[in-house]
């Protein structure tokens, strides 16, 4: 499907389930809702005009007012590509896993998790990937965060 | 005689064994000298290069990105240059764009020779290591000659490249292109028949393509499964629809076709470079880049068929000069996530698990970032 076309099928299909965001004015990007993420995901993945069955990316972002779980997924046979995320406050974030529909998302939850401080439901396994297994210096890719030695570029 | 008694033990593969290509733990579960099970420890990699690059403007990103995956640093370059030009939808001049395809492949091309070599050398042959860098060498040495670098280039940037290529340039390239040519029947020669090579390749590390699908495994892992997925002809970026080439693919899915695979793409990308070559426009190399570069406030995610397969960056902009979030994905990532799934209860050996990390062609600065 060309992009126009998986734009009014994602429209028709997924009434109130994907909503369209201003920041994706280059590619389409879609919010789900957390709550929701597991039902609309395996539906992307095994409806048959869609079929992503391939995961590319996925991680955290912190905007400063708010926490976002990005999405990028693509299809091996139908060839297109699709964006969308899940938008969580700073209290006590957490999104449901997303391996059950693609597996390969595990590390990168993993690593969300660490660097992020969301918290996975349902992740088998939450070991620290990238961070040391004694860190105790909270979570480095949020915005405030902090620590002696580093600092920040001033705005020029 | 009362049955032997045997257990299970636990053996560290790393971090600083030699075969694993960067600082990697494998933490092997053994049963006698059969792997039962294996489980990766990553990070030891880990330079934070996501979280510096928020700390940066988007120009000085670009040389913290060679640093991610710095066997093929241009297309780190590239991937973060495609990311900020499309935020900012800027138009680059044809010039730059052959240039860039031009380095691209060669930096493909070098990679590759590095495969070649080191996974030779993996598994106990020296000579195709001093063969493959060998000619890696001539695309060092025109690198060199166009940027002043030979690891980590900061040549493609924003809006183009970074300057045009010396008038030296072509011939040289032209030169090596036709000597690569040529050495590619040697080293299919010393292996490709080689009984031992065979052994230690046929039918070691069988992938299943709809699971490595799955698993987000892409390049030449998956092509090597009979999956024909390129990004270059399926989400086709710069100009690589203007070329003539055909994607390399075999179908068994075992180290001994992701060699074959490889080797196979040397030659497609000689073709796209001698077409690139031949096609090279006159004209500017950069598209006009303000100083305090700025792409309005929104996000996208792009990608490109690197050696290791799919890498990508997803950018988000607040409108700033510094960007908000990159995140970066590199193929050897899902690779290595997917390697404990094809060795487990398989029963290959230690020196298997070696030939299968090789023919992966992981890199751990990729995977740890």
């Amino acid at each position: 499907m060309t992009r126009d076309e998986l734009k009014a099928y994602i429209e028709s299909n997924f009434v109130g389930r994907m909503t369209l965001l201003e920041s994706g004015k280059v590619e389409p990007m879609y919010e789900i809702k957390a709550d929701d993420l597991i039902e609309v995901a395996t539906k992307l993945r095994d409806d048959l005009e869609l079929k992503f069955d391939f995961l590319c990316n996925m991680g955290g972002v912190d905007t400063r007012e708010r926490l976002e779980v990005i999405y990028n997924i693509a299809s091996t046979s139908k060839l297109h590509r699709l964006d969308f995320k899940v938008i969580l406050g700073y209290d006590s974030p957490a999104v449901e896993s997303i391996c059950p529909v693609w597996p390969g998302a595990n590390w990168y939850e993993r690593e969300m998790y660490e660097l992020y401080g969301i918290d996975i439901l349902n992740h088998n396994d939450l070991r620290p990937l990238l961070l040391p297994e004694d860190w105790d210096q909270g979570h480095p890719m949020r915005k405030d965060w902090d620590a002696p030695d580093f600092v920040r570029m001033p705005e020029l | 005689m009362g049955k032997l008694r045997t257990e299970e033990f636990q053996v560290n593969m790393g971090p600083q064994h030699p075969s694993t290509h960067g600082v990697c733990r494998l933490l092997l579960t053994m049963d006698g000298e059969k792997v039962v099970d294996v489980v990766p420890h990553v990070g030891y990699l880990h330079r934070s290069i996501e979280k510096i690059c928020e700390n940066r403007t988007y120009a000085m990103c670009i040389p913290v990105l060679d640093r991610f995956e710095y066997v093929t640093a241009m297309s780190c370059n590239y991937v973060f240059a495609l990311a900020a030009e499309k935020l900012a939808e800027m138009e680059v001049p044809e010039r730059a764009e052959y240039l860039r395809v031009i380095m691209l492949e060669l930096n493909r091309i070098a990679s590759h020779l590095i495969f070649y070599g080191t996974t030779a050398m993996d598994v106990g042959a020296l000579t195709p290591f001093l063969y493959g860098l060998r000619e890696r060498e001539l695309i060092v040495d025109l690198f060199e000659m166009t940027c002043g670098q030979r690891l980590t280039y900061n040549y493609i940037r924003v809006g183009g490249v970074s300057r045009d290529i010396p008038k030296e340039f072509v011939p040289k390239c032209r030169e090596a292109v036709k000597i690569i040519g040529e050495k590619l029947s040697d080293y299919e020669g010393i292996l490709n028949e080689n009984p031992i090579w065979i052994a230690r390749m046929k039918g070691i590390g069988l992938t299943d393509p709809q699971k490595a699908i799955a698993w987000g495994v892409s390049g030449p892992v998956l092509r090597a499964a009979g999956v024909k997925h390129d990004l270059r002809k399926d989400d086709p970026y710069s100009i690589y629809n203007k070329f003539d080439f055909d994607v390399a693919i075999r179908w068994n899915g075992d180290c001994y076709d992701r060699y074959l695979v490889r080797l196979d793409e040397i030659r497609q990308s000689l073709k796209i470079i001698t077409q690139a070559l031949d096609g090279l426009p006159e004209g500017d190399v950069r598209a006009k880049v303000k100083a305090k570069f700025k792409p309005p406030a929104g996000e996208v995610y792009v990608r490109i068929e690197n050696s290791r397969g799919e890498m990508g960056v997803h950018l988000v902009s607040d409108g700033s000069t510094k960007p908000l979030r990159v995140k970066t994905r590199g193929g050897s990532f899902n690779q290595l996530q997917y390697l404990p799934e094809i060795v487990r209860g398989k029963g290959y050996l230690i020196a298997d698990l070696v030939a299968i990390f090789a023919t992966f062609d992981i890199i751990l600065p990729e995977v740890d970032r």
